[in-house]
């Protein structure tokens, strides 16, 4: 399919060279960074709360019970907005509102760089990089509390206060995490790169993506200086309502990162859509490409609902409206329907990269195209629409009407349909192939031992009379993080072992890496699958107390979280050791991918290709005598007649638009 | 041009390589600096842990000395708002020390399988329950207790001056409720500790701890906390406020 636009400025169309941009080196002290948005970031906070204490302290409720949460809302806001302004994200549309040009889109380098806002995508996927693997450590910590916690159910560690804080602490964390930990740092690095073009739709858009998801990481820190919050991740009324100060870090944090993935889900979508090199047809598009697709839909559609529920939530606590409190006309049930319009989107928004991840590493590994191409593509579009259509089954337990218990019963069972498609895709492609036993092969299996568990259980929470039975039971917490960490967070390592020899030019360990591979596998498991059986004995999620007789089952849980957690430590030794300290330069194409974004130098030019490729082939024929190119990358167009143009990067597009004329005709292509 | 693949994979180096000289500090500096950052992570993350999540109010020892069959004496009072700290308007438990100190704690080291006498008196005002089971007095030794002197096991929170607080332990199933003060006696007390010429009423019972050493929750069943929706936010959901532990020990 061609989609024919008018000709952007700065892309390029086939065979053009790249605009050319200043290269300049900055010291990386100069100008705005991090240390700057920082700056920013107190200034803000600071602001935020003489202003709010200035409204509000004299309050009724302010005066009683000496908790302004208008303060601090302003507070966090405003400490948000000094963190933009302070980076930079934010000097574009000012500069334009003024009337001013702001300066062009330059090529950076040095270590600086990485502190900066950047318009370069391979800059910002590292930032996201480490953005992520910082979420990810911290919310890991986090589980080691509470899992040092369960480790008796009479002897506590923490008071109760102190570890419901914990734990809703780490599930908010993890949850920011898993929404961008493939979408922000590996689609940002590689969607141009795979589908043919020199950057984003809109760089400074993916950057402020990035920088509010740092900002959302810093607000709900906070919450626990603020006393924490009592809700878990789900946030439900009317406990936010009458939460301390930490669940405004949430509210507020949730609006952040959530504003961070809407920005991000339109850029991915218009980039997908509309930065195709010519010849980059939907047919050849990459199942990677295929995925974030379904997930940015999901991302721009689904989040506005959490952040418009998180703004009641925060009206409520501040301008004393009654969204959620049913005593003065509102519903806590409102907040249940919307976060879970957003939150069971958000599963799969989670659960669809990890399948794009591992279905461009499993044709690579296995040396088979990728088995049903199409079926696998069409099941993530029919995962994102189904996912729409679920959410009630998070409130089978909430007093809906129980007449709806069936019609969600079925949608939840009928998303199994398309998952399956995606899952059969794996199977086919690794029937009777000759797999190579690679590090990140490795990871892409074990993510389909792992969801084999998670969606399994899955669909037996899906039906009503289980789910009445495990409801607010260990069983559910283990199913989803079957599912989660076993798949996203597998396809996540996996995806980072495949393509960080692309991004960094560098050689992982592999001995380190194995060694990280297999104790995150086994102990994931070890960890996680005996809560299965203390949920199905009645161990209830969130309660830092349980029956005498559990204790095994939970020491032996907590034991191997923490060498779950040594396995993180290997990661990040390996990772700064093969990268930063002791670096090998990695084999420019060390797996033979035919995958486009492999078929660039590396370190990969600020402009990702001197001239637009034209694409040929899909990038898995693998195993094929006469597979055919990918791609041809010197090929010059002649546009015909002034102004004319399609197809290209810049117009967007995937086919060859009328009013086109290809040098060599399009018959070789 | 086409560019072909080639299978199986090829191992030649990147067309750019970054190497040694890329970097300004060698690599014995580069170690030196993971491992101060490492170091810095590794004592945030202990301070952030030992210093902040695992603070918490003093617990005081009611087990020291103690000799078996012998009763533990307790004494606790309610307040209005506590008057000082960083919620000084919050409501509040104090418990007396065993030297006679009132110290702003919940949590008390008991003997195991011991009677504690229990002595509250009660400075804050009532109001009506929203659940009157919590009116009622049960679990405490021969399921009683004495109000001002006089025995009671009900209050019924809809006359006079309602009730203005429990003292329930759910894990033992005891519930004791408190009989709120007049709010508009001239000597009602504003901040604690109060004192006994102060308007106040004073409950009195006793129970068992259990044999079974652990850590036993209580806490105050009527939504107090001043200025939350429901009245269930602040005071209600902190330790040293309005709930606390029994830690039992052998």
């Amino acid at each position: 399919m061609a989609i024919s636009m008018h000709e952007s400025v700065g892309l390029g169309r086939p065979g053009e060279t790249p605009p050319s941009g200043a290269d300049r080196r900055r010291s990386p002290w100069l100008g705005q960074h991090i240390g700057t948005a920082l700056v920013g970031a107190v200034a803000g906070y600071a602001l935020g709360h003489f202003i709010g204490n200035s409204i509000a302290s004299g309050y009724a409720n302010v005066q009683l019970n000496r908790q302004n949460n208008v303060a601090t809302v302003l507070a966090l806001t405003l400490g948000v907005v000094g963190w933009l302004l302070g980076v930079g994200a934010l000097n574009y549309p000012i500069l334009k509102l003024v009337g001013k040009e702001p300066a062009p889109e330059i090529e950076e380098k040095g270590w600086g760089r990485y502190f900066r806002f950047t318009l370069d995508h391979k800059v910002v996927g590292m930032q996201y990089i480490i953005g992520v693997l910082l979420f990810l450590f911290t919310g890991g910590l986090l589980a080691m509390a509470v899992r040092t916690e369960l480790l008796s159910p009479t002897t506590h560690y923490f008071g109760p206060g102190t570890y419901i804080s914990l734990v809703s602490e780490h599930g908010t964390v993890m949850m920011m995490m898993a929404t961008s930990i493939i979408t922000g740092p590996i689609a940002g690095w590689l969607i141009p790169l795979m589908i043919g073009s020199r950057r984003m739709a809109f760089p400074r858009v993916e950057a402020f993506s990035f920088w509010m998801f740092t900002a959302g990481y810093l607000v709900i820190m906070t919450a626990l200086p603020y006393g924490g919050f009592p809700t878990g991740w789900t946030g439900y009324a009317p406990l936010q309502t009458q939460a301390v100060g930490g669940m405004d870090s949430y509210l507020v944090g949730f609006a952040v990162v959530g504003t961070g993935m809407i920005t991000a889900g339109f850029n991915i979508i218009v980039t997908i859509i509309n930065y195709r090199a010519p010849g980059m047809t939907w047919s050849r598009l990459p199942i990677f490409i295929w995925s974030l697709l379904a997930v940015a839909s999901l991302l721009a559609l689904a989040t506005p609902t959490l952040v418009t529920g998180g703004l009641f939530g925060i009206l409520d606590r501040t301008a004393q409206t009654a969204f959620y409190v049913n005593e003065r006309g509102g519903s806590a049930f409102l907040w249940q329907n919307l976060f879970w319009f957003f939150g069971h989107p958000e599963v799969y928004i989670m659960a669809l990269p990890g399948f794009g991840v591992v279905g461009e590493i499993l044709p690579v590994f296995t040396g088979k195209p990728l088995f049903g191409y199409r079926v696998g593509a069409a099941g993530m579009i029919g995962v994102a629409l189904l996912s729409f259509f679920v959410w009630q089954h998070h409130l089978f337990q909430s007093g809906i009407n129980p007449d709806m218990r069936p019609l969600f019963m079925l949608t939840t069972e009928l998303i199994s349909i398309p998952t399956g498609f995606i899952y059969l895709t794996g199977m086919g492609t690794l029937w009777k192939s000759k797999i190579r036993f690679e590090v990140p092969m490795l990871f892409a299996l074990a993510l389909y031992f792992n969801f084999l568990l998670g969606g399994i259980s899955g669909v037996f929470l899906s039906d009503v009379p289980v789910n009445v039975t495990v409801h607010g039971s260990f069983f559910v917490m283990a199913h989803f993080h079957y599912t989660i960490m076993g798949g996203l967070v597998f396809a996540f390592f996996g995806g980072l072992y495949y393509w960080l020899p692309k991004m960094t030019g560098k050689t992982l360990n592999k001995k380190l890496s194995l060694i990280h591979f297999w104790m995150m596998f086994i102990f994931f498991n070890c960890t996680f699958f005996p809560l299965f059986i203390v949920g199905l004995l009645g161990q209830p999620r969130r309660v830092f107390e349980y029956a005498q007789r559990l204790q095994g089952l939970n020491d032996f849980s907590t034991i191997s979280a923490y060498m779950l957690a040594s396995s993180f430590l290997v990661f990040t030794a390996n990772f700064a050791w093969s990268i930063f300290i002791d670096p090998k330069p990695a084999p420019a194409n060390p797996w033979g991918s035919r995958g486009l974004e492999w078929q660039s130098p590396t370190p990969v030019p600020f402009h990702n290709f001197d001239r637009i490729p034209v694409i040929y082939a899909d990038p898995y024929h693998y195993g094929e005598v006469d597979a055919p190119d990918i791609a041809d990358f010197d090929k010059v167009w002649a546009t015909a007649g002034a102004g004319a143009s399609s197809g290209g990067a810049g117009g967007g597009g995937g086919g060859f638009g009328a009013g086109t004329t290809i040098e060599g005709g399009p018959s070789d292509v | 041009m086409g560019i072909a693949m080639a299978w199986p994979p090829r191992d030649e180096p990147s067309e750019t390589v970054r190497g040694k000289g890329r970097y300004v500090v060698g690599r014995s500096a580069r170690l030196g600096i993971f491992s101060s950052l490492l170091a810095v992570a590794v004592g945030l993350v202990v301070f952030v842990s030992m210093a902040y999540l695992r603070s918490e109010p003093p617990t005081l020892d009611f087990a020291a000395g103690h000799s078996q069959g012998q009763a533990v004496d307790m004494t606790l009072q309610t307040v209005g708002a506590i008057g000082f700290g960083t919620h000084p308007s919050w409501v509040s438990y104090l418990t007396q020390a065993p030297d006679g100190k009132w110290v702003h704690t919940t949590l008390w080291d008991l003997p195991a399988n011991t009677r504690v006498n229990v002595t509250i008196d009660q400075y804050d005002s009532g109001s009506a329950l929203r659940n009157p089971q919590v009116g009622a007095v049960y679990g405490t030794l021969g399921n009683a207790a004495t109000l001002n002197g006089k025995p009671f096991s009900l209050i019924d929170a809809t006359k006079g001056n309602g009730v203005g607080h429990t003292f329930s332990i759910p894990t033992l199933g005891i519930n004791v409720p408190l009989y709120g003060v007049n709010g508009n006696a001239k000597n009602f007390c504003n901040s604690a500790p109060c004192t006994l010429s102060e308007a106040h009423n004073t409950v009195e019972f006793s129970f068992m701890t259990p044999k079974t050493t652990g850590q036993y929750g209580w806490q105050c069943f009527v939504p107090c906390g001043g200025g939350y929706v429901y009245g269930n936010g602040g005071p209600m959901q902190t330790i040293s406020f309005m709930d606390g532990f029994l830690k039992v020990v052998s």
